[in-house]
């Protein structure tokens, strides 16, 4: 029983900065936009109480809510396979015997750094645009381009590309991971005369699975959110014909542009639902594939 | 562990809040604050004006809130829903009727005349701050319509035209005549279709206007249909900006085919053309929108900012000093500039007349020149119009793209903004 | 000399020789490899530069210029972009920067430490209740922080924090971003128990374990906390919006949205060069800080 207390009680030691953080600062604002999600609330007046009002609209008659699903969801699907490959084939390229290796990982941030600011909706919407650098490439061998950013069916993947190429997050973190793994299990396999190609199924995959994991997870909630970059290159609005019209981005037009905070409320509890719903499937099929070094037996 | 924390908890609040002070207003016995979206020049210019005016009323300590445009209404939204509103805020016209209808800025009837001075102010100048007979936002700012367009893309394409008088059909052989004579390198406007603010006027040629006094709408289908209809006219001719340009919607001045060199007309408020020219080589003149053969004038003149007072006001007697100096001190006033809008009184636009550059003495000129064409103020929406104004823009989407007829669209359209009125109106 | 030993050698034996060609193979296959790994890289390096290339040509392009004109070349110089723009707005860069590196430091700090004290209790130590919380932990990360920022600047006013730095590092403090307790939590989870189970039975606190074999151990997943820490609080835009009012208390990327007006007078070959401005103690930290991923390889080998 002693035993037990004692045990708990560093647990809860070590927790202390995270729960007073969450129940003084996250939990009431958390709980308030539940509320509101039942509400009408302009944010000028007080809300007013709509019980499930928001939730039937929104399901019953709301054609831009199922249209910024589709969106995001093409997106989600899209964008998150991708951008993990790139980040993890760069950062295998970058791990192993490169001497300029800094230099590389500090080229490879860069498009991260840049972020999602106004220069990169201005660069973006040029060269994906008619006369971009894109078509010039694709006109030298010899394929008429098109507006890609302006094609309602061509939008969202220019928004993917960017995706991708911002891929500086996910790979720092897999680096980290793979600079984690014991440089003799290779030299081991190297000896063994194992090939590349098992010593990654064999050796990077498995010990790489806890990181995986982490940049699955948390690329899968980022792209369910992602805002900024389809906010800025579409100027706030969806366009064209709503193909950029993101989750988020409505949620925040009927915010802020709508005045309708307690349906916008309602959207995010939807998307929150949506999102973890993804998530608790990933940890429940992570036991069949991720291993923790402390836990193998 | 604990002291770790602890103290670092400790500098670190500490630090927060010594770098925080020096900050705070200092002592005076009155203090408000002031909220308006700006630009590095209008700062400047604001700055300067809020320190003239402590220097001459040390008892009231102003401080200065800035942000630019996209950022200040969300930031807007979030200080009304606390309750930390600014005391003095700008409005634009897109947006004043959202915050008067829900109650977030207060008359200023019982002022005018008692603490504020608007005598000198041009007849009706202050309708559109003025719903329900109630006056909610003073002008500080007049603007107009306007087609500003690239002197010397219509001068080498040989377009002789009178830019206060020209109609629809001048409008299309021009964009005919700069189009074939560049090859079609340089297309004769930007696609207006999506512009509802050109719409209005068109609109209003025929005598209709987009919603009654009291924010019904009636808005004719039919006229929606023709507007589509004569952009599509354009379209296929191929004298306007392609569809790649003009899905785009709400484009900033960046993105504009004007600035990039690749049309020669658009459309914005007359107020902006200064920054337009600021981003280009080649001269601009301003044009009126082209009128439609056979029918009255649809110009009007509305303020580009309105200063209000606003409900979380604590110091009202400071606010409303702050006000009357903004609208009445002739340096003040010179400090201001046509930054804002062209001043809505004679006595403003005497002050400024010997300080403007080319293109503002040309902006106020074609102010002037076309006070005679203004037909009327049209009315402010209702609670749920700038939602109908995004709609306008999808909807007509889809006619640029091909999907959908002028005639569907339209009918589409005005379905769909019943809808929105009604929820909005909840 | 040596070599001559080793050819020697190669020549008597044929079996060696063998082995000698096929090394000597391998080499040559091994320095084509690396070649075309070193073009890919050079390659994707400019795809992936290209765009600060556009960014730096922006900037010391006259303003007329910018857009007209698609070539990254500009027809001269504008440095007063740079010159001008540090002083163009009502309060000068230096108070920007001033701000945002108090801002920066104190959230950094305070990211790492609550963030690893969370993520070692959720890794390492057993307590009831410990996938409740963190369940509820993935879930603050879920929710749009669009729909929070109201009911959270009501709070925050009512502590009056509104209009100090307070909002923008107390949260810090008290591990507010789950992304990191997550990514330490994968990475904690990775070290071997052995270490700390040795470290209990020498009599070592939990604290003394995380604090002696965690922490040191950790050292890539700390350093790539501390740069995406340090790198989205300098960036860190909305926050910073909604809580500061004064201008002379604004941070960097507040600041540089003061250039842009969408309906009037903008700046934007000002606003390009302080863009271009506000990365560069970014890339220094960053530089700096990749060493500690690097560093790591050294401490990690040991098992």
């Amino acid at each position: 029983m002693r035993k037990f207390f004692r045990r708990n009680t560093a647990g809860y030691v070590f927790l202390t900065p995270w729960l007073i953080g969450f129940f003084f600062l996250a939990l009431g604002p958390i709980l308030v936009s539940l509320y509101l999600s039942f509400t009408r609330y302009d944010m000028v007046s007080a809300p007013v109480w709509d019980g499930l009002g928001n939730y039937q609209y929104m399901f019953e008659y709301d054609r831009r809510f199922w249209k910024a699903l589709e969106v995001t969801f093409t997106f989600v699907a899209f964008s998150v396979p991708l951008r993990l490959a790139a980040a993890l084939g760069v950062a295998m390229l970058l791990d192993k015997g490169l001497r300029t290796i800094g230099l590389y990982r500090a080229i490879f941030y860069l498009p991260s750094l840049l972020g999602a600011s106004i220069a990169i909706a201005l660069l973006w919407r040029e060269m994906f645009g008619l006369n971009g650098v894109i078509n010039q490439v694709l006109s030298m061998v010899g394929i008429t381009g098109k507006g890609w950013i302006t094609d309602p069916d061509t939008s969202i993947y220019t928004i993917v590309v960017l995706a991708m190429w911002q891929f500086g997050s996910p790979m720092l973190i897999f680096l980290a991971g793979l600079r984690g793994i014991p440089r003799d299990l290779y030299e081991a396999a190297e000896i063994d005369g194992t090939s590349r190609f098992r010593q990654f199924r064999r050796i990077t995959l498995p010990m790489l699975a806890p990181v995986i994991f982490f940049n699955l997870v948390l690329q899968t909630i980022e792209a369910f959110k992602t805002f900024t970059s389809a906010f800025i290159i579409s100027n706030g609005t969806g366009a064209p014909a709503d193909s950029l019209l993101f989750y988020t981005v409505y949620l925040f037009n009927e915010a802020f542009k709508f005045f309708r905070m307690g349906y916008a409320s309602a959207l995010a509890w939807v998307l929150l639902l949506i999102i973890a719903a993804f998530t608790a499937l990933a940890f429940a099929t992570s036991k069949y594939w991720v291993h923790y070094e402390n836990e193998r037996d | 562990m604990k002291l770790t924390r602890r103290t670092l908890l400790g500098t670190m609040g500490a630090a927060a809040a010594a770098s925080a002070l020096p900050f705070k207003a200092m002592a005076a016995s009155q203090s408000i604050r002031h909220f308006w979206w700006g630009n590095p020049t209008r700062d400047e210019r604001t700055f300067k004006v809020i320190e003239m005016f402590q220097a001459s009323h040390p008892d009231i300590a102003v401080q200065g809130e800035t942000i630019g445009w996209g950022d200040y209404w969300t930031k807007m939204a979030t200080q009304t829903a606390g309750g930390n509103m600014a005391d003095v805020i700008q409005m634009a016209h897109t947006y004043i009727h959202e915050y008067v209808q829900r109650g977030g800025v207060v008359p200023l009837n019982d002022y005018i005349g008692n603490g504020i001075d608007l005598s000198h102010y041009d007849a009706g100048a202050n309708d559109i701050g003025t719903m329900g007979g109630d006056l909610y936002g003073i002008n500080i700012g007049a603007t107009c319509p306007s087609i500003p367009y690239n002197k010397r893309v219509f001068e080498e394409a040989g377009v002789e035209f009178d830019p206060l008088a020209w109609t629809t059909d001048d409008f299309a052989a021009a964009c005919e005549k700069i189009t074939s004579s560049t090859g079609g390198a340089v297309t004769g406007s930007e696609d207006l279709s999506l512009y509802m603010e050109t719409f209005e006027i068109f609109c209003r040629q025929s005598g209709a206007d987009f919603y009654t006094a009291d924010g019904k709408l009636t808005m004719p289908v039919e006229e929606v249909a023709a507007w589509w209809q004569m952009w599509k006219d354009l379209r296929d001719a191929g004298v306007v900006e392609g569809k790649d340009q003009t899905v785009q919607l709400d484009k900033g001045m960046a993105d504009l085919g004007l600035i990039r060199g690749t049309t020669a007309t658009t459309f914005r408020w007359a107020n902006q053309t200064g920054a337009l020219q600021g981003l280009m080589q080649d001269p601009l003149g301003v044009a009126i929108v082209p009128q439609r053969a056979g029918m009255q004038s649809g110009h009007f003149v509305l303020p580009s900012m309105f200063l209000c007072l606003s409900r979380d006001a604590g110091d009202v007697p400071a606010a409303l000093a702050y006000i009357d100096n903004w609208v009445n001190d002739e340096e003040t006033l010179k400090v201001l500039g046509i930054d804002r809008g062209i001043p809505p009184s004679q006595k403003g636009r005497d002050i400024l007349a010997p300080q403007l550059n080319e293109t503002d003495a040309m902006v106020v000129k074609y102010f002037g020149d076309t006070q005679s064409q203004i037909l009327s103020t049209p009315n402010i929406g209702p609670k749920g119009s700038g939602e109908v104004r995004d709609s306008f823009m999808r909807t007509g989407t889809e006619v640029v793209l091909g999907n959908m007829s002028p005639q569907d669209a339209a009918d589409q359209f005005i379905h769909d903004a019943e809808g929105i009125l009604i929820r909005a109106s909840r | 000399m040596k070599t001559n030993v080793i050819e020697a050698a190669v020549i008597a034996d044929p079996d060696a020789r063998l082995a000698h060609e096929i090394k000597e193979r391998q080499r040559v296959r091994d320095k084509r490899a690396k070649l075309l790994k070193h073009l890919f890289l050079i390659v994707l390096s400019f795809v992936m530069i290209y765009p600060l290339l556009w960014l730096v040509a922006s900037s010391l392009k006259p303003e007329n210029e910018i857009f007209g004109d698609l070539g990254l070349w500009p027809s001269r110089f504008e440095w007063s972009n740079y010159t001008e723009g540090w002083n163009a707005l009502p309060v000068s860069f230096t108070v920007f920067y001033k701000n945002s590196a108090i801002v920066t430091v104190l959230s950094v700090i305070g990211n790492l430490l609550s963030c690893s004290f969370a993520a070692y209790a959720f890794a390492r130590l057993k307590f009831n209740g410990r996938t409740f919380f963190f369940g509820l932990m993935m879930m603050t990360m879920m929710l749009p922080y669009h729909v929070v920022l109201i009911p959270q600047y009501v709070l925050f006013l009512n502590l009056g924090w509104v209009d100090t730095y307070l909002p923008l590092v107390v949260p810090r403090f008290l591990a507010a971003d789950g992304f990191f307790i997550f990514l330490m939590v994968q990475f904690f989870r990775q070290i071997p128990r052995e270490l700390d189970e040795a470290a209990m039975i020498d009599g070592c606190s939990p604290f003394k374990i995380y604090w002696a074999v965690i922490l040191p151990l950790s050292l890539p997943a700390m350093g790539t906390a501390a740069i995406f820490s340090l790198i989205w609080v300098w960036e860190d835009f909305l926050a910073p919006l909604i809580y500061l009012n004064d201008v002379n208390s604004y941070t960097v990327p507040l600041a540089l949205r003061m250039f842009i007006d969408q309906e009037g007078q903008s700046a934007f070959g000002q606003m390009f060069a302080m863009s271009v401005l506000s990365l560069v103690p970014v890339l220094i930290f960053f530089v700096a800080f990749q060493k500690l991923i690097i560093r790591g390889i050294a401490t990690s080998g040991m098992k």
